[in-house]
């Protein structure tokens, strides 16, 4: 112990407890949510098929409907953005999946660097200018309370000292990837507590908008 | 007994002498924020903490709010609407409570009458902001809760709490009783109107409204018109008649559940197959949506809207309708309750076009339709007037565009909120209901 460097510490310890407080918070969180339970909905549906109207609504609340478009573009482009560009960058960059292969004990083919740099760059680029929206629109501003702060900020470090470890940029390689990793882990372990979840919500939430518009008849 | 047509002056007179002179209950902060939070842990449920624990803030929601479009006003961002729940939730019922009952606000007296403004003036439970939720949450269900809470701590608007005082203890609504209705359907009879008042035993049990009592007699004497073009065994009961919920839209349960309970009891026992109901969107969604669960069985009848009965009837040829030759169009405004949350939109469109009327739709249509700017009874309250009217202009651009010859809509609340606003505003769009328009093409 009294030799474990930091890199040590963030590929060991730091990592071992930062999975478990985010897997069993995650579940937590989920089956603490559900488990309140809803009563039997008694009044006679109008559309028996609400595991289709459930899944049909995990999928269509990916579009704004019509009537919204043009209202919420810039939300609706921004999130894509994001999120293509930082699954882009976390599963595809060859020494991440050199990681997940040992843990899941399987790999995939990667990208190359050139591309997984460009994304992390549009990944901060965007996730900065989500957080100038949400500090200067008016109701955007009105409705963030420190967890819309702190969600930003633990996924935008991790971002960054990805880019600094790739670019061996600002300190010694091994001091920048265990801070990296650690960043990482701070992520992970904020992730139950805060908005992140809502990568996880996400199916649950649109599924029972679907089942519930669904029984009435209204496409959700 | 005078069976005359009220006039809309005189309707709003009626409303305006509510509005004054009513005191608010004489209730400590303490005790108002006890009920409130009790009547919040009573209705949060698996559905709701989902929806509370996946809010983003994105703040889409407040562009599909028509209070938050008409004033820029953030505070009428829906999410914010129903943030006091969530604050409950956060600290008194998440499994992460332990975590953020330390930086989660509790409720404050202050809180409950900040937020009667937002979800009873400021809100009118369209649920269009259910529609753009990226992550699906009932946002309007949420707000309905907050509601609940206002209601069982004593904040029920002073106007909403007569009426639904009345409707609880005398089983009126603006003084409309058994007698008044008598005495419409002699007037009706006196027409050649065949109205079977009363009888014991009828396959379908037809209600209606106060509203459309005193405002608009012809709605109800036109649905007469067309259950008996329609050779329909029917009846109205003048002792459960009243379609109109001033529970569901004040959020007060008791009175929700007793006047479910009236009507579930009667068409029982008139062994009804089918409860028809009247051109009232919130009377729809009770009766459709939320009757069964509050008496906790299901219901041994249907329950069909009006224009739900007119499809099927043509569909079935027990209906036939004249049709116009003469190029008339009309846009038909959906009422929330009846389209968004209830599943009946394409159907009053079959009916009008069934006329060969023209349809011609708004921009914001169906499901993704913009309120008439005073339902969930807030046309009778004075406090949110201004609003109301701001929330309406956006309607009436989008019906303006929409460039039809007149509106038709499905509930008789929307129908007079339209034409309040247009009194207001010196519109002069003619605005009538579907049964109407169809009573007046029926064949022969």
């Amino acid at each position: 112990m009294e030799n474990m460097t930091l890199l040590d510490f963030a590929r060991g310890p730091g990592l071992q407890w930062a999975l478990w407080i985010f897997t069993f918070g995650v579940v937590w969180r989920l089956v603490g949510a559900i488990f309140l339970l809803a009563r039997k909905d008694l009044s006679k549906p109008r559309r028996h098929n609400s595991l289709v109207a459930g899944i049909g609504a995990v999928i269509s609340r990916s579009a704004p409907a019509h009537a919204f478009e043009k209202k919420i573009r810039f939300q609706h482009v921004t999130g894509y953005a994001w999120h293509f560009a930082l699954f882009i960058s976390v599963l595809f960059f060859a020494p991440h999946i050199l990681f997940f292969e040992s843990v899941l004990g399987f790999g995939w083919p990667h990208l190359p660097n050139a591309i997984i740099l460009l994304t992390g760059v549009i990944a901060i680029g965007v996730l900065v200018a989500l957080l100038i929206r949400r500090a200067t629109h008016p109701v955007q501003r009105f409705i963030s309370n420190a967890d819309d702060y702190i969600s930003i900020f633990v996924v935008l470090v991790p971002l960054i000292t990805g880019l600094l470890a790739f670019a061996h940029f600002g300190a010694r390689y091994e001091t920048l990837l265990a801070i990296h990793l650690l960043s990482v882990e701070v992520m992970l372990i904020w992730f139950p507590f805060g908005k992140l979840m809502h990568a996880v919500m996400t199916v649950p939430a649109r599924f029972q908008a679907g089942t519930a518009f669904g029984r009435r008849g209204v496409k959700a | 007994m005078n069976t005359e047509p009220m006039s809309l002056q005189d309707f709003r007179g009626l409303l305006t002498n509510m509005c004054e002179g009513v005191s608010g209950r004489d209730l400590s902060d303490e005790d108002r924020v006890r009920r409130a939070k009790k009547a919040f842990a009573q209705k949060l449920n698996g559905h709701r903490a989902v929806d509370l624990d996946s809010c983003l803030h994105c703040g889409m929601c407040a562009e599909a709010c028509h209070f938050y479009e008409a004033t820029q006003d953030e505070k009428y961002a829906p999410v914010y609407k129903y943030r006091l729940l969530r604050r409950f939730y956060r600290r008194e019922m998440s499994p992460m409570r332990w975590f953020y009952r330390p930086f989660t606000r509790d409720i404050s007296g202050a809180d409950l009458k900040e937020w009667q403004h937002l979800v009873y003036e400021a809100c009118t439970g369209c649920g269009r902001c259910d529609m753009i939720c990226p992550m699906g949450i009932k946002i309007s269900a949420a707000i309905r809760v907050v509601r609940h809470g206002l209601a069982a701590a004593g904040y029920v608007p002073p106007e909403m709490r007569i009426l639904r005082d009345e409707q609880r203890d005398q089983n009126t609504q603006f003084g409309v009783g058994a007698e008044k209705l008598k005495a419409l359907v002699a007037e009706f009879s006196a027409q050649g109107i065949d109205v079977p008042l009363d009888r014991d035993q009828a396959d379908v049990m037809l209600l209606t409204t106060a509203v459309e009592v005193l405002l608009f007699p012809d709605a109800l004497a036109a649905n007469a018109r067309i259950l008996n073009k329609a050779g329909a065994d029917w009846t109205i009961r003048s002792d459960a008649f009243e379609a109109a919920n001033v529970g569901i839209i004040t959020g007060d349960d008791p009175t929700m559940d007793l006047a479910i309970k009236r009507i579930v009891d009667k068409a029982k026992a008139c062994g009804v197959k089918t409860l028809l109901m009247p051109e009232s969107g919130h009377a729809y969604q009770t009766m459709r949506w939320e009757a069964a669960n509050e008496m906790g069985e299901p219901l041994t009848f249907d329950v069909v809207s009006m224009p739900e009965f007119i499809s099927s009837a043509i569909a079935k040829g027990r209906l036939t309708l004249n049709k116009q030759s003469n190029g008339t169009s009309v846009t038909y405004h959906d009422p929330c309750r009846l389209s968004r949350k209830g599943g009946v939109t394409q159907q009053p469109r079959d009916v009008l076009a069934a006329m060969g009327l023209d349809v011609r739709e708004t921009a914001s249509t169906g499901r993704e339709n913009y309120c008439c700017g005073g339902g969930c009874g807030e046309y009778v309250m004075c406090k949110g007037a201004d609003l109301r009217q701001k929330a309406f202009e956006i309607k009436r651009r989008e019906l303006d565009e929409a460039g039809a010859d007149a509106v038709v809509t499905g509930c008789a609340n929307c129908r007079m909120n339209l034409m309040i606003g247009a009194d207001n505003s010196g519109w002069q769009m003619p605005i009538t209901s579907l049964v109407e328009t169809v009573a007046a093409n029926l064949a022969d």
